[in-house]
């Protein structure tokens, strides 16, 4: 993909921090491309969604073409393209967790946050008018012995009812 | 009543375990310091294929017979540790990891010295954050104590572990999806041969071992291979002549979920029953048992009547279904089967990587018929045979009888097999993720082809009783074909 077809809308670049933990993690695989997944991922947790300059920035770095990076983000549910919210919610509905009862924690976190759920395609759905919250279904997140669950950012929380669920609303 | 057996969960629970001196004081360290100073690398290879162990990620394929097939020449060899956790069901990794990584860094350390290995990566799943900080940690203290890094405890040995996060795609659990995703690229598994111990990650020869496997490690090397093979069933494989022993050995990491009242990782030997270990999870929430899965949500589903099938490897692949992962979901009699078919078919469905035609176009179609025939818009229709003979006006004409013919199932059994096949296990994918989707379909639908049916006939989900749900164990195809293996001892 040449220059001209990458709209970039801010340019990117690790802060020194990230820098540092890209270094890092580069010298410990043989081939730069290797490090595809984790620079990705502090990617994003600087510029808070991948968007086409982080993707031509990770391709500068790791020497490869925009396009591979590109087809790396597509494949990941973890690689957003779109804007999320502040707090990303992870609610899990696989089997464990709908036997016990996820729905009902689903339903009310649609009915407190006042938003629908987002699908891969379309975040926007999921997310709320002041940009604070993204809800969105995950698949298991293998906790199922204190189902359900669901994942705030990067925190687990265990056997959930509505009641729990407004009580780490109020504390986040 | 049966009582856990803790070996790799023993000290889970003891406050800063997960720090290297705490983990000293209960003989961390101390296997592979053994390992170094008594055993040679072949030794340990021979000492793990001796104990039987089976990899406990899935596929259970023998450990020892594994690492044979990794050729000593080629520098440098791989360890890959597949802690991509994802199979629904499955909890047990995350426990490790999250409290006790040391352990896991011995077992890498054991694994590392018996093939020859310097560099490991430890692929983890990108949702379990914690478990990769406390793992990291782990790692930064055990290079400052001299365990890792370049020449380990003066012996000559370099070696490094690094983690590697992945980001929420199930199909990176396959070990050759996991291989390309470590190489940076979409995790879609690779044609085999050539197998990863031949040729993995950046082209090298490559061990993938789950977490639990590795965990095995220190114990196989510290109490011994008479002490390991003492656990767990070891069958006869009559199969051959004279019969092969076919060990189930060690113990295997229970993680039991559902409607049971102390869902959680029960750690016991291989080779108790699902009646058994639903005792141990604190007896089932509900009245009755209608269907338990035994080894994630790949597996094929038992009905009641196969609760005394042993839960090991041997015992459950004769039952046509499989141990797995070990993630045992359990459902009681208000639980509507085609509705948990339709949960995990939403599952696949999401989580088909796209590389092969069969997968990524059947699973959805398997998907929608379910969803068609949950949302009461199953298809059916009648068919006449014609009959010639006395009709209801007294004259001779046809007097064929009308039978239902339920499309969508025949639709969806078809549809299954053509992804992959569960009667010939011969699969039109690359990977095993196709018997997944068709494992749980079909056996499902055969199962318990009652409830389908009503659901079809009524045009609503209909929840019937557990003796009427489940097909006798006579009609059952698993069933009919299922022996309970002789002990080895008895032969």
């Amino acid at each position: 993909m040449s220059d001209e077809l990458i709209q970039i809308e801010t340019p990117f670049a690790f802060n020194e921090e990230n820098q540092r933990a890209f270094d890092a993690l580069i010298g410990r695989y043989p081939i730069k491309e290797a490090a595809m997944l984790p620079t990705l991922h502090l990617a994003q947790k600087q510029a808070g969604y991948i968007t086409p300059a982080v993707m031509k920035y990770v391709a500068e770095q790791l020497e490869v073409s925009v396009m591979k990076v590109k087809d790396v983000v597509t494949f990941y549910p973890m690689f957003f393209e779109e804007p999320v919210g502040e707090y990303v919610i992870r609610v899990c509905h696989t089997l464990p967790c709908a036997l016990r009862d996820c729905k009902v924690v689903l339903d009310h976190l649609k009915e407190k946050l006042g938003t629908d759920v987002a699908s891969e395609t379309n975040l926007a759905k999921g997310t709320t008018a002041d940009s604070k919250f993204t809800l969105m279904k995950v698949e298991c997140l293998a906790s199922c012995d204190v189902a359900p669950v669901i994942m705030v950012n990067d925190d687990l929380y265990k056997n959930l009812t509505p009641e729990k669920v407004d009580e780490i609303l109020d504390n986040l | 009543m049966i009582e856990e057996k803790r070996i790799l969960y023993e000290h889970l629970d003891v406050p800063d375990i997960n720090t290297f001196d705490v983990f000293r004081q209960y003989d961390g360290y101390t296997r592979f310091e053994k390992a170094i100073a008594e055993y040679q690398p072949e030794d340990i290879a021979k000492m793990v294929m001796d104990s039987g162990l089976k990899g406990r990620g899935g596929a259970g394929f023998s450990t020892g017979l594994k690492w044979s097939f990794v050729p000593r020449d080629i520098k440098p060899c791989y360890l890959c540790c597949n802690a991509d956790e994802s199979e629904p069901g499955t909890f047990s990794n995350r426990y490790v990891l999250e409290k006790n990584p040391h352990l896991l860094i011995e077992g890498i350390l054991i694994c590392c010295y018996a093939m020859g290995i310097e560099t490991t990566y430890v692929y983890i799943r990108g949702e379990f954050t914690l478990g990769k900080k406390m793992l990291d940690a782990a790692i930064k203290e055990a290079y400052e104590k001299g365990y890792l890094g370049k020449d380990v405890r003066g012996t000559g040995l370099n070696i490094d572990i690094y983690t590697h996060p992945g980001a929420g795609a199930y199909i990176c659990g396959e070990e050759t999806g996991l291989i390309e995703s470590l190489e940076g690229k979409r995790g879609q598994p690779r044609n085999k041969p050539p197998f990863p111990a031949v040729e993995g990650v950046f082209g090298k020869p490559t061990v993938v071992q789950n977490v639990e496997t590795l965990c095995n490690l220190p114990f196989i090397v510290g109490n011994g291979v008479e002490w390991y093979t003492q656990m767990g069933p070891t069958y006869a494989d009559t199969r051959a002549n004279p019969p092969t022993p076919d060990p189930n050995t060690g113990t295997k990491l229970y993680c039991i979920s559902g409607d049971v009242n102390e869902p959680g990782v029960y750690e016991l030997e291989l080779g108790l029953t699902s009646t058994e270990l639903i005792e141990v999870a604190g007896g089932l929430r509900g009245e009755e048992v209608k269907a338990v899965i035994p080894g994630g949500s790949s597996a094929p589903i038992l009905t009641h009547y196969e609760l005394d099938t042993r839960l090991d490897f041997t015992s459950l692949t004769l039952a046509k279904s499989m141990l797995g992962s070990g993630g045992i979901i359990v459902m009681n009699e208000t639980r509507n089967i085609v509705d948990c078919l339709l949960n995990i078919m939403k599952f696949y469905a999401h989580e088909s990587c796209g590389q092969c035609t069969p997968c990524r176009w059947g699973t959805p179609w398997v998907r929608d018929i379910v969803q068609r025939i949950a949302d009461g818009n199953g298809r059916k229709s009648t068919i006449t045979r014609p009959k010639f003979g006395v009709a209801e006006n007294g004259r001779w004409g046809d007097t064929g009888e009308t039978e239902e013919i339920y499309e969508d199932l025949d639709l969806l059994e078809s549809v299954a097999n053509n992804i992959a096949n569960v009667d010939t296990m011969t699969w039109n994918t690359i990977c095993v993720f196709g018997i997944a989707v068709s494992w749980p379909a079909v056996s499902y639908m055969r199962k318990f082809r009652p409830e389908f049916e009503a659901a079809i006939r009524e045009g609503k989900l209909v929840t019937l009783s557990v003796a009427e749900a489940t097909v006798p164990p006579e009609e059952n195809y698993a069933y009919q074909q299922r022996f309970v293996p002789k002990e080895f001892a008895d032969l």
